[in-house]
């Protein structure tokens, strides 16, 4: 056995093992999806976390148009964004979007801002991968299934 | 009595300040009245700092520490509770490092600190 260093080490980007999972969103829960999704894109999973090297991994992700809001929000939660014009805040509701040409955008956004805005953060934001509907181009990569339903009951939407 | 200039006082005065300003941006590395500024406040950080690292590296043993006993079911304050019952006096750099390199030493750990829990 060779003797381990006394020393703390950091897992230097050429060693970081990046593994590709893939996730059905439906019926799942967006926050409670966002918050397991952006750990494993930050690699806080792993014994080898290190905060300054991208350690995440690939997280695929299909279904995203069937993700859930709990209460009211799916109705109430809005997106705001600016066109920089006076006067030019628009506005939309998370069901507007689910049911618009990018349904994706609801969890992408949910999912950006768990992880922590910075150079860093937008390089792990790559490695996340949404569709809607059941195809993706990723079978080559052979994505783990990750089952998020049967993490937590909380994490998928009564009916 | 002969008269002493300052010239040449002042001057390994400041080479010195200059000498720990190098690579410092703008004028922090050239200008001697901004760099003994820049180096003070180097020193003050670079005090703290040394405090500050102790609080930092505990804070990511445990997170690797929490890495590692989340794959096998059981949360960290419940691991570190099981650990103090089964009486493993490892501390966190040690057991991090486990983590991290010797995942099999670990895992038996963990099975330990699980064993030692009172059944939930």
């Amino acid at each position: 056995m060779k003797a381990l260093s006394t020393q703390t080490r950091s897992i230097k980007p050429a060693e970081v093992e990046k593994n590709w999972h893939l996730i059905d969103a439906e019926g799942l829960v967006v926050g409670r999806l966002a918050s397991i999704v952006a750990n494993i894109l930050r690699g806080k999973h792993k014994p080898s976390y290190t905060p300054h090297v991208d350690c995440g991994d690939h997280v695929v992700i299909i279904n995203v148009e069937k993700v859930k809001f709990t209460g009211n929000k799916l109705k109430q939660q809005t997106y705001y964004k600016h066109t920089g014009y006076a006067g030019g805040i628009k506005e939309v509701t998370a069901d507007k979007v689910l049911a618009g040409r990018f349904p994706e955008r609801v969890l992408e956004k949910a999912v950006e801002r768990m992880v922590p805005r910075g150079p860093l953060g937008r390089q792990q934001m790559k490695a996340l991968h949404l569709y809607a509907g059941s195809e993706h181009p990723h079978d080559g990569q052979q994505p783990q299934v990750l089952d998020v339903a049967s993490m937590n009951r909380k994490n998928k939407a009564a009916k | 009595m002969s008269r002493i200039k300052r010239g040449v006082t002042t001057r390994q005065k400041h080479k010195r300040i200059l000498e720990q300003a190098k690579g410092y941006r703008g004028r922090r590395k050239n200008t001697i009245r901004v760099a003994r500024q820049a180096v003070e406040k180097a020193g003050q950080y670079a005090y703290r700092d040394r405090k500050i690292k102790k609080r930092t590296f505990r804070g990511l043993w445990i997170q690797r520490i929490n890495a590692a006993v989340r794959a096998e079911g059981i949360t960290y304050s419940q691991f570190m509770h099981g650990i103090k019952l089964a009486g493993i006096e490892l501390d966190r750099k040690v057991m991090a490092n486990l983590a991290m390199n010797e995942g099999a030493a670990f895992a038996s750990i963990i099975q330990q600190a699980k064993a030692a829990l009172p059944a939930a």
